[in-house]
């Protein structure tokens, strides 16, 4: 197991090497001269000239990217054009919210995927079941931009259900103020027993954790639908049976887990997915996070920011692999660690 | 993109003799499939509208994106169906319009993520060794951003524009088919047909051409149908973030951000223009999946 780690956590140092050089000669090559984006459009030359020295692009390509490199491992991700604040700190602030945004949403996606393709596969080629076909290919089709107007038209213009936009109400950070300890706003009020901020939180979750939820629900399901249909007419399954096991437990307990391991797949590389999702839905529900964060960044070409954001997002995909392939291996004793 | 190989939870079986050509039989089975229809029907609707979409909108002027002051914010009616716009314009008329630009790019990047994807993967997986290490760890690298990220990276330094978001997308999307086509041909090259042909003495680019792409063509196939689906998406999400189609293009994803300032008096503005990406998105979804099981000869005389 331990050289297995290591072997997988070298091949996943050398990726963001790679990621960390493309990036670079993205941001350094491909615009005409990154000190202009700094300054701005009415740069005179003696000031280009000056950025440049500071920002050592005067020096050969090899010896920027080692600097880079090494201000990067020593938590130096440079300063942000649009904000003036360290990118570092700025990324740290919004984790956070990005985080119990992601978490929430995939934790829905795997409980409402898995229930929706076990129960689409025990009723396989019935109406239910072209009706959950359909479901989650809406869910992979949606837009997730539009839904979220949708949702926020229906459960917040028409219905008057939940609030618009935001992590928490105008008023709760004066009535009701969150200790922070972890900065994720639903775990610190049940923490410290705030229950008035908890509810008030929860309640601006749940149209974006929707959203963002959607795709991939329908992914998760649909997977687990093909591949719980090939489990329960396995042999294993069918002795379960005839043991007299009940259905309910030959279903959830014996067939489901040996589907586990392809929908652990999917799960990793939809979650990966939704990384980038949460641009587009932190934008629709102005939720203060690292997907907003970027969305501004690559608007406003603030490079220090996408840089940032980017790097810290293949470090996330990378990690992301890394867990999925090690919970394969856990669960599944054919996948070797080799 | 890796989403779209998601949708593959069984993998396309190989036909064991060499170029079998997807026959009326996979046509049949997709015809017999109710999704599958629906998703024709659409992509079918969606072509007519790229074809005629000027020709047959009521108001061609607004279509293409001359305001209209006198009858801004309007509520869909008889005159207007779909409602009008902040700048007075006619909503349907401006999906009409869009549908051309949004079917011409998604196809249009899928076609060259595969002309350039297709002929890396299959030399790297005919040839192996040296050639195909290096294909791959360069493809690799393109793999290790999140999907959309680096399209949106290369968006931002080349500045927003429909066609940068188009380059962008191709730029992240060929490595999908390098890898799929890699994978497949690697799995081909030892098969017996495939010996045959070079004890013939066949080169190794006709053994290519004539061997191993034709039967790589349905998984390719049903991988390019949904995946015009997602880069359909992805264009309109790079839009509704500004990092795409800027104004006055008819751009669906541009129009429901244009329609977001309004959406709790005038949610048609928005509503309308998303509906058409994510029927438009259904259709090649519902499509591709219906492919994959009419092309898959395992599901035959099921």
């Amino acid at each position: 197991m331990i050289r297995f780690l290591m072997r997988r956590a070298a091949t996943s140092a050398l990726v963001l090497l790679g990621v960390m050089l493309a990036t670079f000669l993205l941001a350094r090559v491909v615009p005409a001269s990154p000190a202009v984006a700094y300054i701005g459009p009415k740069a005179q030359p003696e000031d280009i000239a000056r950025v440049e020295r500071e920002l050592g692009l005067d020096q050969p390509l090899h010896i920027q990217f080692w600097n880079y490199l090494t201000d990067m491992l020593t938590g130096d991700w440079g300063d942000s054009i649009g904000t003036k604040q360290p990118v570092l700190g700025e990324i740290g602030e919004r984790l956070p919210a990005t985080f119990e945004l992601l978490a929430v949403a995939m934790a829905a996606a795997v409980l409402v995927g898995v229930v929706l393709g076990v129960v689409a596969a025990r009723r396989k080629h019935t109406k239910l079941d072209h009706l959950i076909r359909l479901l989650s290919i809406g869910g992979v089709s949606m837009p997730a931009f539009w839904l979220g107007l949708l949702l926020q038209v229906v459960f917040v213009r028409a219905l008057g259900l939940l609030p618009p936009t935001g992590r928490l109400g105008p008023d709760t950070p004066f009535t009701y103020p969150i200790t922070e300890l972890t900065g994720l706003y639903t775990v610190d009020a049940l923490l410290t027993g705030n229950t008035a901020a908890l509810g008030d939180a929860v309640l601006h979750l749940i149209l974006p954790a929707a959203t963002l939820a959607a795709y991939p629900a329908g992914v998760v399901a649909r997977m687990t639908r093909a591949t719980m249909i090939e489990m329960l007419a396995q042999d294993h399954v069918r002795t379960a049976r005839a043991y007299g096991l009940s259905e309910r437990t030959v279903t959830w307990r014996v067939a489901l887990r040996g589907a586990l391991p392809p929908v652990t797949t999917v799960f990793g590389l939809t979650l990966a997915y939704s990384l980038t999702g949460t641009f587009f839905v932190e934008v629709v529900f102005n939720w203060p996070g690292l997907g907003q964060f970027a969305a501004q960044a690559l608007l406003n070409v603030d490079y220090p920011a996408i840089m940032g954001v980017t790097v810290l997002g293949a470090v996330g995909y990378v990690l992301v692999n890394l867990v999925v392939d090690v919970v394969q291996a856990r669960l599944d004793p054919r996948v070797g660690l080799a | 993109m890796s989403l779209t190989s998601l949708f593959k939870p069984k993998a396309v079986a190989l036909a064991p003799t060499a170029a079998a050509p997807p026959g009326r039989g996979a046509l049949r089975a997709l015809l017999r499939d109710g999704p599958a229809v629906l998703g024709l029907v659409l992509v079918g609707l969606l072509v007519l509208m790229a074809a005629l979409g000027p020709l047959i909108a009521p108001f061609p002027d607004q279509g293409a994106g001359a305001a209209n002051v006198a009858d801004r914010n309007l509520a869909p009616s008889l005159t207007h169906l779909l409602g009008t716009d902040a700048m007075g314009r006619d909503i349907l008329s401006r999906i009409l319009y869009g549908a051309r630009p949004a079917l011409l790019v998604s196809v249009g990047v899928v076609g060259l993520a595969v002309l350039v994807g297709v002929p890396l993967g299959l030399v790297a997986g005919f040839r192996g060794g040296r050639l195909d290490e290096a294909i791959m760890r360069v493809s690799d690298m393109f793999l290790a951003f999140p999907p959309l990220l680096l399209a949106m990276v290369i968006v931002s330094l080349l500045g927003p524009s429909l066609w940068n978001a188009a380059i962008a997308l191709v730029v992240s999307w060929w490595p999908w088919y390098a890898r799929l086509v890699r994978g497949l041909a690697v799995s081909l090259r030892e098969r017996p047909f495939v010996e045959g042909a070079r004890t013939l003495g066949l080169r190794d680019v006709t053994i290519m051409r004539r061997h191993i792409l034709p039967n790589c063509s349905s998984p390719i196939l049903v991988q390019a149908t949904t995946d015009i689906g997602t880069v359909l998406l992805a264009a309109g999400s790079l839009a509704f973030i500004g990092l795409g189609a800027q104004p006055p293009t008819p751009d669906w994803g541009l129009m429901v951000a244009e329609g977001r300032t309004y959406v709790f008096s005038q949610w048609w503005m928005s509503a309308f223009p998303g509906a058409a990406i994510f029927l438009a998105v259904l259709g090649f979804n519902l499509l591709g999946d219906g492919l994959r099981d009419a092309l898959d000869p395992r599901e035959v005389g099921r």
